[in-house]
């Protein structure tokens, strides 16, 4: 994991330095063990701050929305997800491939805070990395080693792209994808669906119930890339602001069907929802569907394919099933 | 001063639920928000921070301010009066009752806010003292003793196998006198109890930062290079303001239809554009940097310039935890600083 990071601004300092771009875009620490925020790194010397550790999750590709467009190259580190947001920006026409240089960081998974402290004695620990297959937490007084399968990211056990599907250059050797992936991708859509209907209002009502509408699972997708949504819209208001069910409902079934077929499951929204709302549940049930009533899709892989839900085919279901 | 048996607390809980409507810190798929209290409710009283914080309680993210009906004439229904219902809270920790104060420079200020006062007079708060604090609490940052919450009608205090509790306004004396059945007169002992526990909670904290000089410092601030580099980060959620104890902007709404209408109150942010945006298309707050540098300099310029320097930050945390890109005022009050003596 040392290794990786110093790998990383290497690559970043050389790039910087011969100036084949004029920004990067990774990681790096702040204050607390679970903190590795994005950096913008600007100078070759900047690049020492770069960090790859079990908390580098956060997505960097949507910034390149920020970035103006006029500006020369960016660097920009992704991991299997994050490479996928690459060609769902590209995809919609939001970014070019030339203006960014990719580093592709093989990555076999991200820790989850929560069940680190959940586990370990949270005040004390100082640094928590990945040996291989095995989580090492350093406390203040001492050293505890776990399985790593055991402390990741719900989204990471379920990710079946753990390499980077786009980029310029790849740091290291591939990872494998982890065993059960599949068999977990749509293990709790599967369990909610099976409810009856009243029961499944229910889970849903006191989930979404909980929402604060600060729209974090919005702003955060990087398949909501538009220059501006319509929850945003002041006149006409489609989108009440006073925090009712019906609202709430409203924005969460129209974003969920405007990322149909477009989410390429990184989950950020699940994972940094501030309510614990398990929002991936509601964009897996519409990815099982379009498996279902399109063919197999899995987005974010080829910027030059035929999206299910914005291709027309002769043989495509002809409307709302009788199911 | 009494106590309840820990055993007992199911029962005390009945009987407040009898007098009022109770909330209490409770569990639901896995996330603790203060909730009404059933006789089946999971009630957590070991999460220092709810999710939503109980602010909520006098100034909710949604009321109806007013309904109309236009017909012959204009039928009015004023709801700034309203009561609302008669409610304890039992649980609130000391920063957040320290919040429910700042809170009430704003609305109670002149003018007052009719709701918001009617809901503060028809709550009874019942604090719990802070027995050990989280990574991310620096409410002693801002003089906040977590054993103790002046602002509360009552204090519990775990003592370990009891709960003390002590009425700190006539309000709070008022409903521990309905507890009489209930209750046990506290010993000598169990006040010594009360207050090695006031002492134990200032101990544990690993997050330490001043804020000594730093409403000062930022005076000079506004134009200061440090704001182009913070905002970055930001995606412009809703996150620190909604969860935030001390955020208290709010925005006016009409939903009319046809020849009637309402018009609500809402929580609103200043990490949204629409914040600050005219009818005209104009907007003061054009980019993501002058919305962050906002929200800071509302928290530790502007409010304790207004309020005898009083910061609107009471160190919860819940920032800290919840900004999904890690941007919190505890990195804000770390890089500016203050006087040179601070840590």
């Amino acid at each position: 994991m040392r290794a990786a990071s110093e790998k990383m601004r290497q690559v970043a300092a050389e790039a910087l330095a011969e100036q084949q771009v004029t920004a990067v875009l990774g990681w790096r620490k702040k204050d607390f063990w679970w903190q590795s925020p994005v950096a913008f790194v600007e100078t070759a010397a900047a690049a020492e701050q770069l960090t790859f550790d079990p908390f580098s999750v956060y997505n960097p590709v949507k910034y390149l929305l920020e970035e103006d467009s006029a500006r020369a190259k960016i660097g920009v580190f992704v991991k299997g997800c994050d490479s996928r947001a690459v060609n769902r920006l590209l995809q919609d026409k939001r970014l070019e491939r030339e203006r960014v240089l990719l580093f592709g960081l093989p990555c076999s998974g991200k820790a989850d805070p929560a069940k680190i402290r959940a586990a370990f004695p949270a005040k004390k620990i100082q640094e928590v990395v990945f040996e291989g297959e095995e989580l090492v937490v350093l406390l203040t007084d001492g050293e505890e080693r776990a399985p790593a399968s055991d402390f990741l990211l719900e989204k990471c056990l379920t990710c079946r792209h753990p390499n980077p599907v786009v980029y310029d250059q790849l740091l290291w050797e591939q990872v494998p994808v982890r065993a059960g992936v599949d068999e977990r991708r749509f293990a709790r859509v599967k369990k909610v669906g099976q409810k009856e209907p009243e029961e499944r209002y229910a889970y849903w009502a006191n989930q979404l119930g909980r929402c604060i509408r600060c729209f974090a699972c919005r702003n955060v997708c990087p398949a909501c890339n538009c220059r501006s949504c319509v929850f945003d819209q002041a006149e006409p208001r489609w989108l009440g602001k006073a925090n009712d069910m019906a609202d709430t409902l409203n924005y969460h079934i129209i974003r969920a069907f405007h990322v149909a077929g477009r989410c390429f499951e990184c989950g950020e929204c699940e994972r940094i929802c501030p309510s614990g709302i398990p929002l991936q549940e509601i964009n897996r049930r519409l990815i099982m569907d379009i498996d279902k009533y399109f063919g197999p899709y899995e987005a974010g892989l080829d910027p030059g394919d035929s999206p299910p839900l914005g291709t027309y085919r002769g043989e495509d279901p002809a409307g709302f099933d009788e199911s | 001063m009494k106590k309840i048996a820990k055993a007992k607390l199911q029962d005390l809980w009945r009987h407040l639920s009898e007098e009022a409507a109770l909330y209490l810190p409770a569990g639901s798929d896995g996330v603790v928000d203060f909730a009404r209290w059933q006789e089946d409710l999971a009630v957590d009283l070991g999460e220092l921070n709810v999710c939503v914080p109980p602010k909520k309680f006098f100034y909710p993210q949604t009321e109806t301010v007013l309904k109309y009906e236009i017909g012959d004439d204009l039928q009015l229904v004023d709801f700034s009066g309203h009561a609302g219902e008669r409610a304890i809270l039992f649980g609130v920790r000391p920063c957040d009752v320290a919040s429910f104060s700042m809170m009430d420079k704003v609305y109670l200020g002149d003018p007052a806010d009719e709701a918001y006062r009617r809901r503060r007079e028809n709550t009874c708060v019942i604090a719990l003292g802070c027995q050990e604090p989280e990574e991310t609490c620096f409410c002693l940052t801002f003089d906040i003793d977590p054993g103790k919450a002046p602002g509360a009608d009552i204090l519990a205090t775990d003592t370990g196998e009891e709960v003390v509790l002590v009425a700190q306004s006539p309000k709070g004396e008022e409903l521990l006198a309905t507890l009489n059945g209930l209750l046990l007169e506290a010993t000598s002992g169990d006040e010594i109890k009360v207050k090695d526990a006031q002492e134990q909670a200032k101990e544990g904290y690993v997050t330490h930062v001043s804020v000594r000089g730093l409403m000062e410092k930022l005076d000079g601030m506004f134009t200061d290079a440090y704001w182009n580099r913070l905002y970055r980060r930001c995606i412009a959620c809703g996150t620190c303001t909604y969860l935030c104890p001390t955020c208290h902007c709010f925005d006016l709404q009409e939903y009319a239809t046809g020849n009637c209408g309402e018009r609500i109150r809402c929580w609103d942010t200043c990490m949204a554009a629409d914040f600050t945006q005219m009818a005209g298309g104009h907007n003061p707050r054009p980019t993501q940097k002058e919305r962050v540098r906002q929200r800071f300099m509302h928290k530790l310029n502007y409010f304790p310039r207004q309020h005898g320097g009083e910061y609107a930050c009471v160190g919860c945390g819940r920032c800290v935890r919840k900004c999904p890109v890690n941007l919190d005022i505890l990195e804000v009050i770390r890089e500016v600083g203050g006087a040179a003596d601070g840590q």
